[in-house]
């Protein structure tokens, strides 16, 4: 699913983020990626996501060479994956139910489907009863279920969040831990940035470690898929 | 999933298409909701564009009405003829009819000068003077009046032909104050001209603005689409329609200030009319001008944010 090839990013300035960084997530694998603050995690995500280009080595998702891919072709590479932010990034200005249609609108569904698929992701994260709510009546872990909500609504093959905890207490970081690997259950492949090394310890899952930019821990090299 | 085929191989729905013109659809409305939603900007830049283009709207009318009324009077430009002492009545009332059947000419009207002597008694005053006059010192005259659609050009061609025909003595047309309008009138279109293209600039700008504001507004809005997978195409869409709105908006404003001032000229000039028994008529947009006004405030709009989307929004990249 996600191939790096001796990857290093250097921003303009000088300052490298990521130094031959090499790693890969088989499809329907999950891992966790943590790291200091500054460790280069959110740069690694936004590698895949076709926000940052690496300056050196070969990031690949589902074989296509993210370096080589052309401005027009990046909305279609993008729908392949499903986005959680620290922020959720809702928009305030509509429903819960219309922004967790987005990407379905985006996509051009017909009106019957997407009204079938927001409801069905909507159920998976227990808020089906708060379609017509607006966002800004929503309590934080509820707004980043919404957000998750529309992060898979489309069926992505990927689930990339960046610290999708950050904002919340311990029993709302577990449940909405729980829903990532819930949908890890069902055959999507799942990469999540998070500092909450009591948090990861605990969910048994596979660890990518940052340190300054370079990987300094990978369980994926050596756990073999079956145990993951 | 090879490079090639990122395009073909996204979830598919069962009519491609009847979504695509659906999302225009939604996205005309939802844009028209935006505007809905936000009503003191949009008022204030509808109205706006509405009296910029009021006043281009106001001349062109202004002088639509003066040319009319230049026609009114050069439908009643006559050239009078007279002729010669020595031509008797029969021949010149044959001359009169022989003028009466060239080209450009309307109407011709003969006055023997028996008549203009009786004629000169009644309205100058010096009926007793004129009786002592041994003779009629007045020659027969043919007034001719030319064809409505004759132009300046055309009346001053007729005139000379008149004036070369031998019966005539002297062919009398004072056009020098016609022309004199006409050249007026001529230089008054350029301005409007002018106006019209400098206010069509303002509109661009005005609109222009908004929509770069409304970008702004919606920063995040756009970053997560586009985040999401959203083509440059589907996030420039509410954005062109929202500048088609203004334009429209913004259009039928304008019509409806002149309309008004229309109407607030034309109520004193009726009672006018009555208490004068005069005849003066306001003309006001045709059907075929207010189509035109609307649909050029419409592509002005849809340029504006045209031209506001091409610079703006696709700077705008997630980070
Ligand atoms: N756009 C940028 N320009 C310059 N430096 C950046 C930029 N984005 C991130 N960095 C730097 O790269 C390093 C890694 O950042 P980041 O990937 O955000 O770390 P993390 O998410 O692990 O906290 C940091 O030192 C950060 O300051
Ligand atoms: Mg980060």
């Amino acid at each position: 699913m996600i191939e790096f090839h001796n990857v290093s990013k250097r921003f303009p300035g000088g300052h490298d983020a990521l130094t031959n960084v090499s790693m890969h997530l088989d499809k329907g694998a999950m891992a966790f990626l943590t790291g200091h603050s500054g460790a280069g995690k959110s740069t690694l995500l936004k590698i895949i996501s076709l926000i940052e280009k690496p300056t050196r080595g070969q990031a690949l998702l589902n074989h296509i060479n993210l370096s080589t891919v052309t401005k027009s072709q990046i909305p279609y590479i993008r729908r392949k994956i499903g986005f959680i932010f620290q922020d959720h990034q809702l928009l305030f200005d509509r429903s819960v139910f219309d922004n967790v249609a987005m990407p379905l609108t985006i996509q051009g569904y017909r009106h019957q489907e997407i009204a079938k698929r927001t409801r069905a992701a909507l159920d998976k994260v227990g808020l089906l009863h708060k379609e017509k709510s607006l966002p800004i009546t929503l309590s934080g872990g509820e707004q980043q279920r919404v957000g998750i909500a529309r992060a898979v609504v489309h069926k992505p093959m990927l689930l990339l969040a960046d610290e999708p905890t950050g904002n919340l207490d311990p029993v709302l970081s577990r449940e909405i831990m729980q829903i990532f690997i819930d949908f890890h259950q069902v055959g999507v492949s799942v990469l999540v940035a998070s500092h909450d090394l009591n948090l990861i310890d605990e969910l048994q899952k596979p660890v990518l470690t940052l340190n300054r930019g370079q990987m300094i821990h990978n369980d994926l090299d050596y756990v073999p898929d079956f145990l993951g | 999933m090879a490079a090639g085929n990122i395009r073909r191989d996204n979830p598919a729905t069962s009519n491609k298409l009847t979504a695509y013109f659906l999302h225009h659809l939604q996205s005309l409305v939802f844009s028209l909701g935006k505007i809905y939603s936000a009503p003191a900007t949009t008022i204030m830049t509808v109205a706006v564009i509405g009296i910029t283009m009021s006043l281009p709207g106001g001349f062109y009318l202004f002088l639509k009405n003066i040319d009319a009324m230049a026609g009114d009077f050069r439908s009643s430009t006559q050239i009078t003829l007279f002729l010669d002492f020595g031509l008797d009545e029969k021949s010149a009332r044959s001359l009169e009819r022989q003028i009466a059947s060239t080209a450009n000419v309307k109407s011709t009207q003969f006055v023997s000068r028996a008549a203009s002597l009786e004629a000169f008694r009644e309205t100058s005053g010096f009926g007793k003077s004129i009786d002592t006059l041994a003779s009629n010192p007045l020659p027969h005259t043919i007034i001719v009046e030319p064809a409505n659609n004759a132009d300046t050009f055309t009346i001053k061609n007729l005139l000379n032909s008149l004036q070369s025909l031998p019966e005539v003595d002297i062919a009398k047309l004072d056009t020098e104050w016609l022309e004199r309008l006409y050249t007026i009138l001529e230089i008054a279109k350029r301005a409007v001209g002018i106006i019209t293209i400098l206010f069509a600039f303002a509109v661009l700008l005005i609109i222009g603005n908004t929509i770069r504001l409304d970008i702004q507004n919606r920063y995040q809005e756009i970053v997560v689409t586009k985040l999401i997978g959203a083509t440059n195409a589907f996030i420039r869409r509410p954005f062109l329609y929202g500048g088609l709105w203004y334009g429209l908006l913004g259009g039928i404003t304008s019509w409806i200030i002149v309309e008004a001032g229309y109407m607030a000229i034309s109520e004193p000039l009726n009672r006018l009319n009555m208490l004068y028994q005069a005849d003066l008529v306001l003309i006001t947009f045709s059907f075929h001008d207010f189509i035109i006004l609307i649909t050029s405030s419409t592509l002005l709009g849809l340029t504006g944010s045209w031209i506001a989307v091409a610079k703006h929004l696709n700077q705008i990249e997630p980070t």
